[in-house]
């Protein structure tokens, strides 16, 4: 079992490796460089440009600055971001929290939604219930996330009679450092709830879609007639025997997802004022800031390295069969 | 935690919530709050280094200058100029120098005293090529600044010019020697200063929080009189609609540029007003006048005059610009903008008349020989590549207009929409038939000898479509060279008329400044270049103020 571990870490260490470095090729490979970005600037003259370039270095040749990216990187230095004009550590140090807090509650809430939805559907297999919900979780599933965004932005924001939820941020910016503790933690609640509501939407249809087929493969097995015969309970027959055993495929698209914890959802983000690292990559990405591109790209690896054997070893706990296996 | 429990825990801290806030009531001619709508955050907040407009609102109101150009825009001699940190100035006898005597009140926001040695060491950091600002350049004149004594700061110029006052005050936002004067270059754009600046303003910043907001408190007892406002808060909104939507909800006060779908919506809100003024920008279609491939050659297209003027004529200019601004943008009536008070609105333009135009082409060998709806002569086609900035609205829409009228004349445009760094790579390499290009100016219009000069014609320059004239050079040259506002006028106007008849551009619009405004706020003085110049003397009457204002920051 260790061994096994040992080598998906090794193999995670190369494929995060191997992306950087073709990160690193790729967007100095393309058109423009950061400071091509002053549109419309004619102050912005090519002198001063190439004074920028000559103080971050990138004047050098490729080579020589991967090297020496690699080299402070293996210093925990992940370079200094051209676009923010600060430490890329910072700016993660910013960004990341804001990201981990909303996607873990849109997954865990949109999984969680996504599991009872196909529990009710299962239940009541080919009746109305079963075809309504099915088709609540093809809408939502249909809906892009901009414009669910913007719906629930301005429906339950704007709309609402009474105006509950605050209009987007983490916080009030205006009276947050005026509250106490309690206010404090009711302020940043309030401005969660709009946010993780539309990804828990966003996410129940694709674990309910595929929990409700996973569950139907499981129950003609033939420890649910033994069960049944038992005269267990169809809640608990579903619940305790075969939901476990029909979770297997659902964990995986928990594991696939889990890189979102890192990466956000960049239009959720842009709509309700997230500053979530959805929003800095976007950011990264169209005004060439190489390091803090580089550096999220080698921690959205990560992550999906990470979700992979999480997933492993969830499946493991999860199915005992599996580990002698390995 | 039973879901009753988890209901009763968020009931509990909403009733926590209610109680929770610290209000101070301002009852006084001063307080409130101003909550301004912003698309992201600033990339430094050290002036040198600030060229976002956020970067540079906050640089305005924590930082002074010696002195601020006055509502007219004028940049010609210190006319209309207001003192800021320097109380007054003493020009010499031959102006090749400037004495410039600091109100010995300003103090910085650490209660340190403000020294001539401050202006000093400001200008020694802007004109340090390595430190990189782009406002170097605008220094290009000044030899040295010399301290002459603790309160009185000299410059010292290379030359006479009519717009050395405005190059050296208007460019610099002074620095505290205090904190800057052992930091390396290298070391400045990460020093602290750049995220928290320590100024001489009437506003102090208090705090950044990244990605959310910028916060700056009044500084009470500022040499220049306390600001009217309690607070001036910066909140990020990248979404344009939900910035919109935010403001009509009553959670920012302030869009410093509505886009044109939500103007009707504001309009119609009772709590919100527009606020229209002129802006500084102006756009065009640039042509290349030289061949991509070799800048020796002139363009297979453009390179003919008249060719270039054929194409303009058959543009409806302004159902062009009101398709895409509608009414919020004027026809642009040349590389100029309508605030600057040299610029004559009456230049004579190249008109519409696409039938004349037709016989243009027609009379130049420009015909449809094969039917496929193109024109061509010698078999090639009279067909070319417009790039435009994929992030521009109001690019696209004209793009795909100035497309479907040329489409109509024969003429094959194909719209290539590239994202910004890629769009600037190909206008510096001149790597282009035609761009959808765009400046904004500052206020002085010194900055068309880099924009459309042959100056600006040498790699390196911003001159992409390599126009040359040795008649609009020489006019450009004796309007800045004018000591008069008559005379400056005089000779802008011969130079923008030899440029619209050339026809190096298609002018397109200048969109004015749409800002939104909640209506208890009072504005005064919104300038074109810098709306927020006046800001500390915004006020909110105490009956309009609303519970925002009424919060201020707990200390």
């Amino acid at each position: 079992m260790a061994a096994f571990f040992v080598r998906r870490l090794l193999h995670g260490f190369i494929v995060v490796a191997l992306v950087a470095t073709i990160v690193f090729v790729l967007i100095r490979a393309a058109p423009g460089d950061p400071f091509s970005g002053a549109m419309d600037d004619p102050s912005v003259t090519e002198a001063i440009r190439e004074a920028w370039r000559h103080a971050y270095g990138l004047d050098r040749p490729i080579f020589e600055q991967f090297v020496s990216y690699v080299r402070s990187m293996f210093h925990g230095d992940l370079g200094f971001s051209i676009l923010l004009k600060r430490p890329v550590v910072y700016v993660l140090r910013d960004a990341l929290p804001n990201t981990l807090l909303l996607m873990s509650i849109g997954l865990v809430s949109g999984f969680l939604l996504g599991i009872e939805v196909a529990i009710a559907q299962v239940r009541n297999l080919g009746k109305k219930t079963d075809k309504i919900l099915g088709g609540i979780s093809i809408t939502f599933f249909s809906i892009p996330d901009f414009w669910l965004a913007l719906l629930i932005f301005v429906g339950l924001g704007y709309w609402l009679p009474g105006r509950i939820f605050p209009l987007g941020g983490v916080v009030d910016v205006v009276n947050y450092d005026n509250f106490g503790f309690w206010a404090r933690a009711w302020d940043r609640i309030t401005h969660l709830i709009l946010p993780s509501l539309t990804l828990t939407l966003l996410y129940f249809p694709l674990f309910a879609r595929h929990q409700r087929a996973a569950l139907i493969d499981t129950l003609p097995s033939e420890y649910m007639t033994t069960a049944r015969a038992k005269g267990v309970s169809e809640s608990a027959l579903i619940r305790k025997h075969a939901l476990r055993n029909s979770l297997l495929p659902v964990v995986t698209l928990v594991g696939v997802a889990f890189p979102a914890l890192f990466a956000g959802a960049v239009f959720v983000e842009k709509v309700f004022s997230w500053p979530g690292m959805g929003l800095r990559i976007v950011e990264s990405i169209g005004g060439r800031d190489y390091p803090l591109l580089t550096a999220s790209v080698i921690f959205a690896s990560a992550f999906v390295v990470a979700g992979s054997i999480l997933a492993d070893v969830v499946h493991l706990w999860l199915d005992p069969r599996l580990r002698d296996d390995r | 935690m039973s879901v009753v429990r988890l209901v009763a825990l968020i009931l509990a801290l909403g009733l926590a919530a209610c109680t929770g806030e610290k209000n101070s009531v301002a009852t006084s001619a001063t307080g409130g709050t101003l909550v301004i709508s912003v698309g992201g955050d600033p990339e430094s907040l050290f002036p040198p280094l600030a060229s976002t407009t956020t970067g540079q609102m906050v640089g305005d109101l924590v930082y002074d200058r010696l002195a601020e150009i006055g509502d007219s825009l004028n940049t010609v001699g210190d006319a209309g100029f207001q003192p800021r940190l320097a109380k007054s100035w003493d020009w010499s006898a031959d102006s090749l120098s400037i004495a410039f005597h600091v109100d010995p009140r300003a103090r910085w926001h650490d209660n340190k005293a403000v020294t001539a040695g401050d202006v000093a060491l400001t200008y020694r950091i802007y004109s340090d090529s390595t430190n990189g600002s782009p406002f170097g350049t605008a220094l290009a004149n000044i030899d040295s600044v010399t301290a002459t004594d603790s309160l009185t700061a000299t410059i010292w110029f290379h030359a006479k010019s009519p717009m050395q006052f405005y190059d050296a005050v208007n460019t610099m936002l002074i620095l505290p020697e205090h904190l800057l004067a052992n930091v390396s270059a290298s070391a400045l754009r990460e020093n602290a200063i750049a995220r928290n600046p320590i100024g001489t303003g009437r506003y102090r910043f208090v705090q950044w929080n990244a990605g959310q907001s910028i916060e700056l408190a009044a500084d009470t007892a500022n040499y220049r009189g306390r600001p009217r406002l309690d607070r001036v808060i910066m909140t990020i909104a990248p979404d344009f609609s939900a910035a919109v939507t935010r403001l009509l909800g009553g959670e920012a006060d302030l869009i410093e540029q509505v886009p044109a779908v939500s103007i009707d919506a504001i309009a119609k809100d009772t709590a919100v007003r527009l606020l229209l003024a002129n802006g500084l920008d102006y756009n065009f279609v640039q042509l290349n006048l030289n061949d991509p491939k070799n800048a020796n050659r002139p363009h297979r297209l453009f390179g003919d005059r008249e060719l270039r003027r054929a194409l303009t004529m058959v543009l409806d200019r302004r159902g062009i610009v009101r398709n895409a601004y509608d009414s919020l943008a004027s026809v642009a009536v040349g590389p100029t903008v309508r605030a600057y008070p040299t610029t004559d609105t009456t230049l004579r333009q190249i008109p519409f008349a696409r039938d004349a135009a037709m016989r243009i082409l027609d009379s130049l060998g420009w015909k449809d020989t094969n039917g496929d709806g193109v024109r061509d002569r010698n078999g090639m086609p009279l067909e070319f590549d417009l790039l435009v900035p994929s992030v521009s609205k109001a690019r696209n829409t004209m793009a795909a207009v100035i497309q479907e009228q040329l489409r109509k004349a024969g003429v094959k445009v194909n719209v290539d929409k590239l994202d910004i760094p890629a769009f600037v790579d190909r206008e510096n390499k001149r790597n282009f038939d035609a761009v959808m290009g765009g400046w904004h100016v500052e206020p002085s219009p010194g900055g068309i000898r880099q924009t459309w000069a042959s100056a600006g014609a040498q790699t390196g320059g911003t001159n992409y479509g390599s126009y040359r004239n040795g008649t609009f050079d020489a006019e450009v040259d004796s309007a800045l060279a004018s000591t008069t506002l008559a005379g400056r006028r005089k000779f802008f106007t011969a130079a923008y008329q030899t440029i619209i008849d050339d026809a190096p551009a298609i002018w397109l619009a200048e969109p004015k400044r749409v800002m939104a405004v909640h209506k208890r706020i009072n504005t005064v003085g919104v300038r074109p270049d810098a709306w927020w110049a006046n800001v500390a003397d915004w006020s909110i009457p105490a009956d309009r103020r609303i519970a925002r204002d009424r919060s201020i920051r707990a200390r």
